[in-house]
């Protein structure tokens, strides 16, 4: 029996990992990004250069502004977050499951939705006062409706299999909704995190521009006001930072929670 | 194709340069506060001196000095801000060249609002003030440097207060009206107004608090180079600047009275900021008969802001302000 070289004609469709080209993308950009600086086609003052946006940043970091800022900004952050995704998870359960809470839920969701939460800042100033609620008001705002529907649409793909299986065992209602609905719309939630999570990060921003004096997004707007661009640029290094932190801790919890699935 | 391609270039290589020539781009506020240059314009001050501005409209001061940096606009009249000064400190080439309005006593142009119930209350002083909430526009703006050096002339510090920037005017206004900040620090029409509506009352008036250099005339780097050019749109702006005097500044056994050409310096700003004119006649800001500036008032807020970590160092007089071009013009003038 002879062995016949047949050539993979499929090989073109294999996506290869190429680590090297990620690395090389990176520092690539960061290379041409401080040889534009250095030779002075582009004024420092409307585009800093990397390195020296390092150095101001280590700077900060050794004045403690870093912490100031990145401290008040997670403070918001988390407490919105999760205001937010308790009560967006608690509402699509319900509305998932009774068939009252359905029929006065989802209209009301539908017609709330697609208001911009930016447009509710002024009207939260002025029922909570220009302190941090109204901050952590908006963040839990805009993280609550793609947790409640997510939630909801979590919970209504649940298997009727499933849901009869557990119901033939001997299951009362909030059994079947504890351990079979909920599990199975854990995906769904945890993409409603995700979602959340982006929309959280924009609102804090948005929020933390008016009557505040620390946080990122102050550092933002505030390096912006004074032109002090290299600490502008600091600013928004840390909410990419911010961003890529939110969606790694987000994957491990993912892990931690959904262990039964095997695609991640 | 490619000829019309050719016959747009060549448009645009010849237009654009002998366009760009005559015009001055000149970024200011639709404010009483750039009378002067609206004067200049309207009675043709500038083009007397062969100089034709093109009034450029700007929503607040910072942007200008940014315009400037960039290039978009030649000239600039307004506020002098922290921001300003970080351009210079950043490598970029603004000059001071004169004076654009002052917080001067007797010459309304700030003024500290706070709350009716506040007033009522028995807060009638700059010392009352300590604990409160104070909305601005931005750390950073004319109105912080005011407000902190209005405090520390009174005993207290910025630190006694707590400032709320609020980004807008117009937000400030709002916050004051719906008793989220207890005063705001905020420049004509909007501390008449609060009183008109009856929501806040005037505690002082900026400047017979702490008079000082609250705006200027910058030039970008290109056209102050062009010195023919910068010399003769000096010489139309100290021309303006004694008329806008003489008419609305002029005073007389301690009271304002008004010059002969004060109803034509009303109508032209209420013509150049859409403003009304009864509200126009309260008050117009103060500055130098000749356009001449507070040099050393200019070093005087350079410290402050360094002082309270706006700027991150000093800047030398000489890399920011340069009179040479309105002494030139003066003297050119008396001839």
């Amino acid at each position: 029996m002879t062995r016949l070289a047949v050539e993979d004609r499929t090989r073109f469709l294999i996506r290869r990992d190429h680590p090297w080209w990620r690395v090389l993308a990176v520092v690539g950009i960061l290379v041409v990004w401080e040889l534009f600086a250095r030779i002075g086609w582009v004024p420092v003052l409307f585009l800093p250069s990397p390195i020296g946006v390092l150095r101001e940043g280590a700077d900060m970091i050794v004045s403690g502004e870093i912490a100031m800022h990145v401290a008040a900004s997670l403070r918001r952050l988390v407490l919105g977050f999760a205001v937010g995704a308790a009560l967006g998870i608690s509402v699509g359960i319900a509305v998932g499951f009774f068939s009252i809470a359905e029929a006065v839920g989802t209209p009301v969701i539908a017609a709330t939705f697609p208001i911009p939460k930016i447009a509710l800042l002024p009207l939260l100033i002025l029922w909570l006062g220009i302190g941090e609620a109204s901050k952590v008001a908006v963040i839990a705002l805009g993280v609550f409706f793609p947790m409640a529907i997510n939630t909801y649409t979590g919970v209504r793909q649940a298997d009727p299999l499933l849901v009869r299986a557990a119901v033939a065992f001997g299951a009362r209602r909030w059994s079947v909704i504890r351990k079979v609905m909920l599990p199975s719309a854990l995906p769904m939630i945890f993409a409603g995190l995700r979602l959340g999570a982006g929309t959280a990060l924009l609102l804090l921003v948005a929020a933390e521009m008016i009557a505040v004096e620390s946080g990122i997004g102050f550092l933002v707007l505030h390096a912006g006001n004074l032109m002090q661009t290299t600490k502008l640029m600091v600013g928004i290094v840390l909410l990419s930072l911010l961003g890529v932190l939110s969606h790694w801790s987000l994957n491990r919890l993912e892990r931690v929670a959904i262990s039964w699935r095997q695609d991640h | 194709m490619i000829r019309s391609l050719l016959a747009l270039v060549l448009l645009v290589t010849f237009t654009l340069p002998a366009h760009a020539a005559d015009k001055v781009k000149v970024g200011v506020l639709k404010l009483t506060s750039s009378a002067t240059l609206f004067v200049g314009v309207e009675k043709g001050f500038f083009k007397e001196f062969g100089v034709e501005p093109e009034l450029v409209y700007f929503q607040a001061a910072a942007p200008i000095a940014t315009a400037l940096a960039a290039g978009q606009v030649d000239v600039g009249a307004t506020g002098l801000t922290a921001a300003l000064y970080n351009i210079v400190l950043g490598g970029e080439k603004i000059w001071v060249v004169a004076d654009k309005g002052r917080e001067w006593p007797g010459y309304p142009l700030t003024a500290i609002v706070v709350q009716n119930e506040l007033y009522d209350g028995g807060l009638r002083g700059v010392t009352d003030l300590k604990g409160k909430r104070i909305g601005i526009t931005q750390l950073g703006s004319t109105f912080h440097y005011h407000l902190g050096n209005v405090l520390e002339k009174h005993g207290l510090t910025l630190n006694d207060v707590k400032i709320v920037p609020l980004q807008a005017m117009g937000a400030a206004m709002e916050a004051l009206k719906g008793k989220q900040v207890d005063a705001i620090m905020l420049p004509q029409p909007f501390p008449g107004t609060a009183e008109a509506q009856g929501f806040g009352r005037i505690l002082a008036w900026g400047g017979d608090l702490f008079p000082w250099q609250i705006a200027a005339v910058f030039y970008s780097k290109k056209f102050a180079a062009e010195r023919e050019r910068a010399v003769n749109f000096m010489k139309g702006y100290a021309k303006a600047a004694r008329y806008y005097h003489d008419a609305v500044l002029a005073q007389k056994d301690g009271g304002r009275a008004p010059g002969p050409n004060y109803d034509e310096v009303v109508a032209i700003t209420a013509k150049y900021t859409g403003g009304k004119p009864e509200i126009i006649r309260i008050g117009f800001p103060y500055q130098d008969r000749n356009g001449r500036l507070l040099t050393a008032d200019i070093a005087k807020q350079i410290d402050w802001w360094v002082k309270h970590g706006f700027m991150k160092s000093a800047l030398p007089l000489s890399e920011v302000v340069d009179t040479r071009f309105l002494e030139t013009a003066l003297k050119a003038l008396e001839k």
